[in-house]
């Protein structure tokens, strides 16, 4: 595996129960680079998603089998420290998730799992992490107050600030703008485009301008399995696949 | 020819449903009146009281047949402290046990679990009362006060609450029995209020690389607060007015001391022990309703509160 | 921005550098271990509840306590007067609760959102929550003053308190049906009592059913409305205006006493009624599951 490759994911299968939900998935995402996946729901790109920072682990009916390796160790392997996994590998989900305490507190919740340090270093943690998702001039100022008063786009990139703040090099994003308003969600696309210089990012999008618009490389999926990979301009233009020429001119879905 | 026959119907229908509305109407006046009579039955038998001893009442702490002097104060001081020692013990106790069945022990095994833990909320109270009087109390007077007596009783404030003879009865048994008889139905609301907080708000806390208690300690707990508190203070009202578990098991002294361990008595089990023995219309009788106009009042406050945190969270629910 | 000053913190290590990690999950397995220990113990609790009472209780439970009636003390007693007089006022009550706690239950989840509805609704949940011995007093009252101790007394208690539980779950379950239904009811011309007594209540009788085996299973069990009510009765009379005892009056009167069988009859009284009254409680919570099963196919 050579530097420029982030996660490279090798022979993986995913099971609810007895339901074979990803079949034999393998490829590689690279550093500092958007990776989109797209396909019709259920398709399994969220499952994917999930498994990259062990979350299907919540539900025992759930399993992985398979190799997904992240700096020199397979992620899959029970005996990764999941807590450190997650710190390293961010995830923001399909609708805002703010918890019910002040601005600052919801940014300062992820960092204090990790590090202890003084009020002033908090303190500018907080702000980078806020001027990261271009929240800061919106809230400085009133960031005792709580975090549900916000309005629905400033929510999510609060969330995506929560999870930046502890630093990941990571950034999973499950359908981050499909609760939101365009206005909001061209905010959140033009983000990705400063992030993805110092992270690596894995977006699931039913949208496939916000894919073509955002990723450097898509992938699409159906029924379980990776149709395709390609960079983003052979995807939208001339796809290898008839499956996925089909689906993105809009035959099925 | 049709046109009358309709209108026949048309009557026919309005007057058969008017003896269907009637009797609807009459059976919720009826839980209103029960309602109304319960509160104005128990003021006017506690007039009698009122009218010797004045809103002092109240503040005296006396409780004397003989010389006909009475007083609430102490019956009212042991209905609180074994309730809120109830409340203290139970607190935990259904936290830990509403935790461990929503959030840890899988969904399989917790579907069995509960509703066993649930059947102690189905125990008659009086079963409550044998079990303390011939298990718990032996207990405390053999192991449990003689314990604290030998390794607390030097320390100035504990000495006082740890005083007195062995002899098992008293505020503390009665409290921790409360405490037992409580716990299910406090841990039934909190296991629901854990089980509906949003399983994204969850989740993205796990994304974080929280722990399972930092989730429910930061996430699931603030996000159910209401609930929580809705049924804490639901299971303490249900300790306020809980008679025949804490009769067997008080001691049935009319005194005020620092002693948990000292006979005692509540407003409830006070009515149980002396009204069967009080001539109607008598001052006693008169005073033991004051009493219960007493238990009534604290004990509607309580439930007022809890019905008013709980229906808030529910509509929490319903508007997520 | 510093940008660039950020991403060499990056977190890249698999190794934590302080053992703030470590101390967390050590912290979370403490408060798990906690949790499951928390509920074991009241598992234990309930069991030893039901332990002790099949200990103390079993050796009296015979055919000679089941048919005859309680004693003075000195003469061998059994528990016949107690189990008839807890199966007749239980009964009576909630056939006497029934009708009212379903109308009322009616009332509250078909007769709209008006003030009255939302006024019996918190009555109805005061009274449910209320202590069991202030309706004793109350019963006391109105009723005892003027007819003397009587089983009536006693019903009317009961009644009171089952009353409460049955307007909830017929209201709750009212509630579930889908408005769909009642209206197609109401399309066809079907006057409003047709509509519920034939459409609606059929299709609620499973949660209707289970609220008065609950209820049931709440006032079989209770002692404290009856001390002043029905009072007890050394003896059996099928006369409903006389003093009449019950299985947790009995447990009252026998438990504490010095008479050593009468202690073991309050055992076996105590193991009688608990059974009854935990499997009441199973029936009816298992009905529940069928009933919400059938409903979600």
């Amino acid at each position: 595996m050579t530097d420029d490759i982030a996660i490279s994911i090798q022979g993986l299968n995913f099971y609810y129960n007895n339901f074979h939900a990803l079949k034999n998935i393998g490829f590689d995402m690279p550093r500092h680079q958007v990776t989109a996946m797209i396909g019709p729901s259920g398709c399994g790109k969220s499952t994917l998603l999930r498994t990259i920072n062990r979350m299907y682990d919540l539900y025992p009916e759930q399993k992985a089998e398979g190799e997904i390796w992240f700096d020199g160790k397979n992620i899959l392997d029970k005996r990764i420290d999941l807590n450190i996994l997650r710190s390293r590998i961010g995830m923001v989900f399909q609708k805002p998730t703010p918890f019910n305490m002040s601005i600052q507190d919801n940014i300062a919740f992820g960092i204090k799992l990790y590090e202890r340090l003084s009020a002033s270093e908090m303190k500018d943690r907080i702000e980078e992490a806020l001027r990261q998702v271009a929240l800061w001039d919106e809230v400085k100022g009133r960031l005792h107050i709580s975090a549900l008063s916000l309005s629905g786009g400033q929510q999510q990139r609060l969330c995506m600030a929560r999870t930046l703040a502890i630093k990941p090099e990571v950034l999973l994003l499950d359908e981050p703008t499909s609760a939101l308003d365009p206005i909001s969600t061209a905010r959140i696309e033009e983000l990705l485009d400063a992030l993805k210089t110092q992270y690596t990012i894995v977006i699931v999008t039913h949208n496939l301008q916000q894919a073509a618009r955002c990723a450097d490389q898509v992938a699409f999926f159906y029924m379980g399995e990776l149709i395709e990979i390609n960079d983003v301009e052979t995807m939208f233009t001339k796809p290898d696949n008839i499956q996925t020429h089909d689906y993105i001119t809009g035959r099925f879905g | 020819m049709t046109n009358v026959k309709k209108n026949i119907d048309i009557n026919r229908k309005a007057s058969s449903s008017s003896w269907f509305n009637g009797l609807v109407w009459i059976s919720s006046f009826l839980i209103l009146f029960i309602f109304i009579g319960l509160i104005l039955k128990l003021l006017w038998g506690s007039q009698q009281a009122f009218a010797t001893f004045g809103i002092e009442f109240l503040t005296r702490a006396i409780w004397n047949p003989v010389t006909q002097q009475y007083g609430a104060v102490s019956a009212v001081l042991g209905t609180l402290v074994t309730s809120l020692i109830g409340i203290v013990i139970a607190i935990p106790l259904a936290f830990g046990s509403a935790y461990a069945l929503s959030e840890i022990i899988p969904i399989r095994i917790s579907r069995i679990v509960t509703p066993i833990i649930q059947l102690l909320a189905a125990v008659p109270s009086i079963i409550f009362g044998m079990w303390g009087f011939f298990f718990i109390v032996p207990l405390m007077a053999r192991y449990v006060q003689p314990f604290l007596k030998h390794n607390f009783g030097h320390i100035p404030i504990l000495s006082a609450l740890f005083s007195g003879p062995p002899f098992g009865v008293g505020l503390f048994t009665g409290g921790l029995i409360l405490a037992v008889m409580i716990t299910p139905f406090i841990a039934a609301v909190m296991q629901n209020a854990f089980q509906n907080t949003p399983v994204l708000l969850k989740e993205s806390a796990y994304s974080l690389g929280a722990t399972k208690w930092e989730i429910m300690r930061y996430v699931t707990l603030a996000w159910s607060k209401k609930a929580v508190l809705g049924g804490i203070i639901l299971g303490w009202g249900r300790a306020l007015g809980e008679t025949m578990a804490i009769t067997f098991v008080i001691g049935n002294a009319n005194k005020i001391g620092w002693s948990l361990f000292a006979p005692s008595n509540t407003i409830s089990s006070l009515i149980a022990l002396e009204f069967p023995e009080s001539a109607t219309g008598s001052l006693k009788m008169s005073s033991l309703m004051g009493l219960g106009v007493i238990l009534m009042v604290i004990s509607f406050l309580a439930l007022f509160c809890s019905r008013y945190l709980l229906r808030q969270s529910e509509r929490k629910l319903r508007g997520n | 921005m510093d940008l660039s000053s950020a991403s060499s913190q990056l977190n890249n290590s698999w190794v934590q550098k302080n053992n703030l990690v470590q101390r967390r999950k050590l912290k979370n397995q403490l408060f798990i271990i906690g949790a499951l220990g928390i509920t074991g113990l009241l598992l234990l609790v309930l069991f030893s509840i039901l332990a002790i009472l099949l200990i103390n209780g079993l050796s009296g439970l015979s055919l000679f306590t089941l048919s005859h009636m309680t004693a003075p003390q000195g003469i061998k007693g059994g528990l016949l007067n107690p189990i008839l007089g807890s199966l007749f006022q239980t009964g009576l009550a909630i056939f006497l609760a029934i009708p009212i706690g379903v109308l009322a239950g009616i009332f509250l989840a078909e007769y709209g959102n008006t003030r009255m509805v939302s006024l019996v609704r918190f009555i109805s949940d005061m009274l449910m929550s209320a202590p069991s011995i202030l309706v004793g007093l109350f019963i006391y009252t109105v009723i005892v003053i003027y007819l003397g101790y009587s089983a009536f007394a006693g019903i009317c208690a009961l009644a009171i308190l089952a009353i409460p539980l049955i307007v909830r779950t017929t209201e709750d379950t009212l509630r579930l049906i889908p408005t769909t239904i009642s209206e197609a009811g109401f399309a066809l011309g079907a006057p409003k009592w047709k509509v519920i007594i034939f459409v609606c209540l059929p299709i609620a009788k499973g949660g209707i059913m289970t609220g008065i085996l609950l209820a049931i299973s709440r006032i079989a069990g209770e002692a404290a409305p009856l001390l002043f009510t029905s009072l007890g009765n050394s003896d059996w009379s099928w006369n409903i205006f006389a003093p009449m005892t019950s299985l947790p009056l009995i447990i009252y009167q026998y438990a504490d006493s010095a008479d050593d069988q009468w202690v073991q009859l309050a055992w076996t009284a105590a193991l009688l009624i608990t059974m009854a009254v935990l499997c009441l409680n199973i029936v009816a919570k298992s009905y529940l599951e069928k009933g919400l099963k059938n409903k979600r196919k």
